[in-house]
């Protein structure tokens, strides 16, 4: 033994210090939730196009800035901006139009206007009704908004070109300009844009931190100027911060609860300094061998792995506390005969929760194998410190100060044995029965991946206001288009947004974005240019000419027919975005993406993207929401499986009667825990059903602890089932207070259970002694 | 685009404010409706275009521009957009945001409706004449970076109680010249036609 502990020393030592030299290097923390979710598309390309579309929409940030005195929002929308573009937190800052932004505009579109028709137009020549557009110019020429001179008369006679510009895609539709500010006014108040791309990873701490530290210094100095002015925030970059926040703050808190709780408890109980400190040395052995392990192996750490890693190696607790519970033990005079008497117990426990916790490798996802290897290292870690130095560093005399504990202790065991508390028993149990029955009525199961972000309530009623003032939709899903160059996408996206168009007016979807919408491919500039010759010049231009009193030769042609192609955009137009949809157009093929928005009907537009040869749907959220419904499905299998590897020790241990009652506890506890659960509101998710491996793992522990133990010691072992409940619902139990859904879902479940599990565990114990007892009591 | 929201910023500004006699500022709920005559004078054409018809100007609401020669269009402008129809049939409708200047249009409008001159002076400088019988005021673009203020010259309006004629010139050499006949003010209520015009939904 003694060799062992040394040998052990020597590992605790070698986790130490690699843990201390990983930290001084600086380790990087994960927050971003998707990075928990497997990588379930191994398309690279598919890959590709959602890490490019996440980016596109995901390093988006709209302020909108808002004050009753339009000069005072638009001084503050100018200061802001400018703290913005001098930072290097934040590109394409954009403020104020410049002045001659339109014509900017119609002067990139011009030279190619010959083949560019709205999609009205064209239906317009199509169909022969070539009249209403010279209707139109001819309003517009007489009209009061008539702009029209005879430059423009000679070189577009129609007018065509102002009906394109006019319907070119704008993202925030119910935005105008106000002297040179995208601008919109409510009842009250005036609000300006300010628009701007984060640099740097949206999802990265330090950059999140970084961003919203220049943000808010710029808004701090703003404020002592205009104290009254609103600034509205959009953009996943202040969900994730806040998210991250909430996820740190959480996790210090919930550490420093469970950790003074813990301390109080064991202080309490065991009236005596060295039992705090031996708890605290195996809990702190499994903390720094776990953290160092999962540096090792992963590189890096989820901070939702750490705040949940950490909490489940409290589980080891219980095996410490089952220990330093036989102190009380006053017939085992030493410390190796008191492990060797509670070493058969926590053998078991920890064999049975370590297969919970395998089982939980099983599950690909790359969060949970952080969680499972960071809780198991630890939990073996703490196990191999409680046999090996528990016992050389404590004290031999037994604690003589625990009678009344011991008999509070074991109170619960003469509840289920004595016949007195028969009535209580039977009120319980239909109470249990009844409460089972109301949630089963209430249990809803729910896999929204949404559930997984912690939505600030504040940004979400930001986000709403900034859509309702603007205009803005967005939706996570969006078609990817693959074809074999350029200009095979952009006719690939010609015919697919005729179809689009058909579904957004039957209501299917709200919106979309494409290249196309911008410049058309040349097979259609060729043939737009041959319907505006063949059904509009040909038929109309003379009368129309001879109308306004212009001669018929008066128009000018560019001398060679030039198409446009998205290079024509110029780096520095706000049109150059649209670009970015084009995310590979090389000769090895073309990609393009095509942005949708408010998209209400999804199996309509799937089957719309299924209908164009080379398109397909892509729904990053709605992948991972069906994802995480298949997980929840088989984390329930896994559970039973679970219980499975665990039948053959226990059967080993107690044969097959004897399994059945160390069934009884866990049984209970993980068949009635989600459906109390329920009541509370909860949905039964993925969090729920993983929790409940582990519900089964501690049900598992109390039964056996249960189990094992011989009449004259049960007090001794319920009291370290005692201690080791209320310490996992200081470590777990909080957990259900946290705002991060999955997380609270995972605590409350795990509450519930262990609280379940260690109520009905006494059933476990051998029916002669609980009859013996009865007899005695009589 | 600018030029006729100029107009009828102007036609606004001048009643409430064309100083020397007895104007009647318009008030909520006020409508003044009459005949125009336009005649656009474009370098490069052979003869003016020259249109006539009528207009309904509602204070907060918004105008009707009805053309009835050389043919019939009906132009409606409100705080949602702008809608121009030919013979009974759409054919452009453009939301306000699709329409730069819409909206500061419509701060020079509300402005001016409520005597209110700065909004004007901000983009134009303003010389007021006074003549028997008719008053005059001519409009200077400020030196501005705005183009579409730029292409303007300058604006001439003269009236009486009411303004009578514009002149607008542009820096190409075009210009035109709008004369409004038998005008009424009134706070009648709007037909229902006009009603129906003037509330139709946002494009």
């Amino acid at each position: 033994m003694k060799i062992a502990g040394v040998i052990w020393l020597f590992i605790v030592a070698v986790a130490t210090v690699s843990l201390l030299v990983r930290l001084h290097d600086g380790v990087q923390f994960q927050s971003d939730l998707f990075a928990l979710l497997p990588q379930e598309d191994r398309d690279p390309a598919v890959q590709r196009a959602k890490e490019k579309a996440g980016a596109l929409l995901g390093q988006r940030i709209i302020l909108l800035v808002g004050d009753e005195d339009r000069a005072n929002a638009r001084s503050a929308g100018a200061e802001l901006a400018a703290a913005l573009a001098a930072s290097d937190v934040a590109s394409a800052v954009t403020y104020r139009l410049p002045p001659d932004g339109l014509r900017r505009i119609a002067e990139i579109f011009f030279p190619y206007r010959r083949g560019l028709l709205t999609a009205a137009d064209r239906s317009r020549l199509e169909e022969g009704r070539g009249r209403e557009i010279v209707a139109r110019a001819l309003a517009s020429v007489y009209g009061p908004a008539g702009f029209a001179d005879a430059a423009l008369l000679q070189r577009d006679p129609f007018l065509l070109m102002a009906t394109f510009l006019a319907a070119l895609p704008t993202p925030l539709p119910r935005l105008a300009p106000d002297d040179g500010v995208l601008s919109v006014r409510d009842d009250t108040k005036t609000y300006v844009l300010v628009a701007a791309q984060l640099s740097g990873d949206t999802f990265a701490l330090a950059a999140q931190d970084h961003f919203i530290q220049i943000l808010g210094a710029a808004e701090e100095k703003l404020r002592s100027r205009l104290p009254d002015v609103e600034i509205l925030r959009f953009g996943t970059v202040f969900y994730a911060h806040a998210g991250a926040a909430a996820a740190v703050a959480e996790t210090s808190d919930i550490s420093i609860v469970s950790l003074i709780g813990t301390v109080i408890l064991v202080l309490a109980v065991f009236r005596a300094f060295r039992p705090l400190w031996l708890t605290m040395l195996a809990i702190g052995v499994g903390v720094v061998c776990a953290f160092a392990a999962s540096l090792w192996i992963f590189g890096t750490l989820h901070v939702a792995a750490l705040l949940l890693g950490v909490s489940l190696i409290g589980i080891s607790l219980d095996y410490c506390l089952q220990y330093l519970s036989a102190r009380f033990d006053a017939t085992a005079n030493t410390p190796w005969r008191r492990l060797s008497r509670v070493l058969p117990g926590i053998s078991l426990g920890i064999a049975t929760t370590l297969i919970g916790y395998v089982t939980l490798l099983v599950a690909p996802f790359p969060g949970l194998r952080q969680v499972a290897v960071f809780s198991a290292v630890g939990l073996v870690a703490s196990f191999i410190t409680v046999i090996l130095w528990l016992p050389a560093l404590d004290a031999s005399q037994p604690f003589r100060h625990g009678r009344r504990l011991l008999v509070a202790a074991d109170w619960l065991w003469s509840f289920w044995g004595a016949p007195r508390y028969r009535r209580p028993r039977l009120v319980l149990v239909g109470l249990a029965v009844l409460l089972a029955v109301a949630g089963a009525s209430v249990f809803t199961v729910d896999d929204d991946v949404r559930r997984l972000q912690t939505i600030s309530q504040d940004l979400k009623r930001q986000e709403e206001a900034i859509r309702r003032l603007t205009g803005l939709s967005g939706a996570t899903e969006f078609l990817l288009l693959r074809a074999a160059d350029g200009e095979a996408a952009l006719e690939t996206e010609e015919v697919l947004l005729v179809r689009l168009d058909e579904a957004r007016q039957e209501g299917a979807l709200k919106g979309y974005q494409a290249l196309a919408q911008v410049v058309p491919s040349i097979a259609r500039q060729r043939a737009d240019g041959a319907l505006v010759r063949d059904k509009l010049n040909a038929p109309f231009l003379a009368e129309y000419y001879a109308q306004l009193g212009m001669p018929a030769d008066a128009m000018i042609e560019e001398a060679d027919a030039r198409f446009l192609v998205p290079a024509a955009i110029p780096d520095d137009s706000p049109l150059a975005a649209l670009r970015q949809l084009a995310i590979a157009d090389g000769p090895a093929g073309a990609m393009h993406l095509v942005l949708l928005s408010g998209v209400a009907d999804r199996d309509e537009v799937k089957r719309l993207a299924q209908s164009v040869p080379g398109v397909r749907l892509i729904d990053p959220a709605g992948d991972v929401t069906r994802l995480l419904g298949d997980y929840r499905r088989r984390a329930v299998l896994l559970l039973g499986l679970s219980l499975l590897f665990m039948m053959p020790v226990v059967i080993w241990r107690y044969g097959w009667r004897g399994s059945l009652r160390v069934l009884v506890a866990p049984t209970v506890a993980v068949v009635l825990a989600p459906l109390l659960v329920a009541l509370a509101g909860i949905p039964f998710t993925f969090f729920g059903a993983m929790a409940l491996v582990l519900v089964l793992s501690i049900g598992f522990d109390y039964a056996v602890f249960c189990k094992e133990t011989d009449p004259a010691q049960r007090p001794v072992t319920m009291l370290g089932v005692w201690l080791a409940m209320v310490t996992t619902l200081l470590s777990f139990g909080l957990l259900a207070f946290s705002r991060v859904f999955a997380v609270q879902a995972f605590g409350a479940t795990l509450l519930v259970g262990t609280l379940l599990a260690f109520l009905v565990a006494p059933l476990t114990g051998d029916s002669s002694t609980v009859r013996a007892r009865m007899i005695r009591e009589k | 685009m600018m030029r006729a929201l100029v107009a009828l910023a102007i036609l606004a500004v001048t009643v409430a404010a064309a100083p020397p006699r007895q104007v009647h500022p318009l008030g909520n709920g006020e409508v003044i409706a009459g005949r125009f005559v336009q005649e656009r004078h474009l370098s490069g054409l052979a003869a003016p275009l020259r249109s006539e018809g009528r207009f309904v100007l509602a204070a907060g609401r918004g105008l009707i521009w009805r053309g009835e020669k050389p043919f019939a269009t009906v132009t409606v402008l409100t705080p949602a957009g702008v809608t121009q129809s030919v013979d009974g049939k759409e054919v452009q409708r453009l939301p306000a945001s699709r329409v730069p200047f819409l909206s500061r249009f419509y701060q020079m409008l509300s402005g001016a409706l409520a005597g209110d001159w700065t909004a004007m002076e901000h983009d134009f400088t303003i010389d007021r004449q006074e003549g028997e019988p008719r008053w005059t005021i001519v409009l200077h673009p400020r030196s501005s970076d705005d183009p579409a203020s730029a292409q303007l010259q300058s604006i001439t309006v003269t009236g009486d109680t009411l303004v009578e004629g514009v002149e607008i010139h542009r820096a190409n050499g075009d210009w035109e010249h709008l004369t409004f006949l038998d005008q009424v003010l009134s706070s009648a209520p709007l037909s229902a036609e006009d009603a129906q015009l003037l509330s139709a939904p946002p494009p």
